[in-house]
Formats: C-alpha cells, structure tokens, sequence
C-alpha cells in the first residue's frame, strides 16, 4: 500500500485518519475488537463521577490502555466554558496528555456546540499549554476566530452528535477546508455510514472522529473494517483527484474501428 | 462537617482536614482527579489542600466517551 496517507496532527504522526470513540459499544469486548478493526490510533476517551470504594479499580481505562493507542480526552457534558475549562484540567492529570476535545453544548435538543462559549475555554485553554480539538459547528467566522486563537485543528460537525445524518453541509464544510488549507481538519459527529466519511474525506478533510456509527451498527467489529476501508479510500480519491462531471455521455472504448458502426439520428 | 462528593451530601463525624483524608477514607483510588468547588485541584496539593464544611468535591474517573 502507498503511504500516501500518513499524516501529523499536532505533533505526532499517524497512518489511520479515523479517530474513534469508546462509548456505546455492546460490550467492552466489542470495543476492543471493534477498535482494532478500525486501524484507528485515536480513541476519545472521558471523565464521570466515580463511585466510592472503588479503590481505583477501572477496567474501561485498563482496557484503553492495553490497546496502546494515543487517547483524546473530551469534555463532553460540559455546558459553559469554566465547566470545560475545569475538565479538560482534570482530564490533563488523568491522561497525562495535554490533548482535548473541547466540547461545549450550548442547545440540549441537537446537542449544537455553543460557538461563544467554546471561544471563551479555548483562549484559556490554548495559553494553559493545551493543543485544543474544537468540536464546532460549520461556522466559517467561527473557525476564523478559533484559528486566530491559535488551533491548528478545528473539528467542524457533519450533522448532530448521534444523529447519523451525515454532512448537512457540504458547502459549509467545503468553504471551510477551502480558506483553511493549511490546518487539520476533522469531521466531528453525525458521520452515519462509511458513504459518508467517504464524502468527508473526498471533500478534502484530514480525517473523521465518530462513535455511534460504529457502535450502534448491527455488527460494530465488522462496520468498523468498514469505516477503516472507506477513510482510506476517501483520502486516496481527494489526492487523486475525481474527474470532472460532464452532462453528455462518452464513451469509454475506443470508436475507431466499431463493427456495425451506425449513426444515431 | 457536612461535604458534597460526587453530588451526594456526606457527613463526617470525624474530622477530615484534607482532600487527601478523605480520599483515603472514603477509598478512593488512584487514576482520578479531583474539583473542590467546580476548581481543579492538582493531585500534588491534595495533602495542603483544606476541606471546609459545605465544600462541593467532584471525583472523576476515565469512562467511555465519543
């Protein structure tokens, strides 16, 4: 295979574009499993309350770390910026990574990122020495102010978390990667089907993070060498380079020397 | 000394001066990280940190997440 589609992404370098999430698997098995499929190097990982007397006993975490792939904390839940602010914090010292995907939900109903809010943690966040992920929304000025707050990745989303919708807005995506040619970009929820992160990538994305369409596929294990294949692909057709559509059919064997040759009127 | 953990209202009779105290008393393990009253609380200050009557303490812990 080409290696045409290794990439870096802040500061380190990997070969698989897709990261994906840890959460709503059937089983901590299929997780496992599902996560090796995908070839995926990034798992988003989070922080919950822990019940007393546990004594520190967490076999998700022991799991996570067993497979020795790089962990992207989120601040999922959070819905103002100093509740970010302080997770992604405790999730430094957990981790031991000053990686973070910066969530802050400003609508509970399409779980739509709050544009303010995310602006206002990662301008702390950013001079507290971490490299922010921001899951946003296709805001154009948005993405300005982030890049201008020093991001090098923003996270754009395809359509609501959990949705399976795939991309609303092409458009939106496709000006986004057009005035940012130079940053990582990452399709963030609502990715539903590998067709989907195939459009994702062949729009020019630097990769995809999703969760629910691997778990909450009928065999997850088995959607997740899907979505490995399909990421690939969709890198491999963006360097290519699709041909352009054309109204008129052509033929694609040669004419010259057609037996029977007639002219349609 | 009446202390909010993790949401739920905790009353301890005996005296509990430190994060770290009561993180041993309460069993609390290691690959957690700790908020007194919504501000992180670097693991290496647990032992000089002071809890007050009415302190709100959230515990967390690595859990599954997209």
């Amino acid at each position: 295979m080409t290696n045409i589609t290794t990439w870096e992404i802040e500061g380190k370098r990997f070969n698989s574009r897709l990261m994906i999430g840890s959460a709503l698997y059937p089983s901590p098995k299929i997780m496992e499993d599902a996560i090796k499929a995908s070839g995926s190097q990034i798992v988003t990982v989070a922080l919950r309350r822990q019940s007393a007397g546990e004594n520190g006993d967490n076999p998700f975490w022991e799991l996570i770390k067993e497979l020795d792939i790089t962990v992207l904390p989120n601040t999922a839940g959070c819905h103002t910026a100093k509740e970010a602010i302080t997770t992604a914090m405790m999730a430094r010292e957990v981790f031991g990574t000053n990686w973070i995907k910066l969530e802050v939900i400003g609508n509970q109903y399409n779980l739509q990122p709050d544009p303010f809010a995310l602006v206002e943690a990662t301008n702390v966040l950013i001079k507290e020495g971490f490299r922010v992920f921001p899951y946003m929304t296709d805001d154009l000025v948005l993405a300005h102010k982030l890049a201008d707050l020093g991001c090098t990745t923003l996270m754009p989303w395809g359509s609501p978390i959990g949705s399976g919708r795939g991309l609303m807005n092409p458009y939106n995506l496709k000006t986004i990667r057009k005035q940012f040619p130079d940053l990582q970009l990452i399709i963030d929820a609502g990715i539903g089907k590998p067709s989907d992160a195939i459009e994702a990538m062949e729009l020019g994305f630097d990769g995809v993070l999703l969760n629910s369409a691997v778990a909450l596929a009928q065999e997850p294990v088995i959607m997740a060498e899907a979505f490995k294949h399909a990421i690939y692909a969709g890198r491999l057709s963006y360097e290519a380079g699709a041909m352009q559509k054309r109204d008129m059919a052509s033929p694609s064997t040669p004419t010259v020397g057609t037996p029977f040759w007639h002219q349609f009127k | 000394m009446i202390i909010s953990v993790n949401g739920e209202t905790k009353t301890f009779k005996t005296e509990i001066l430190t994060i770290q105290q009561l993180l041993e008393q309460m069993s609390f393990g290691e690959g957690i990280a700790v908020a007194l009253n919504e501000e992180f609380v670097l693991r290496t200050t647990y032992n000089e940190t002071n809890i007050n009557d009415g302190d709100r303490l959230d515990i967390l812990s690595p859990v599954q997440g997209g």
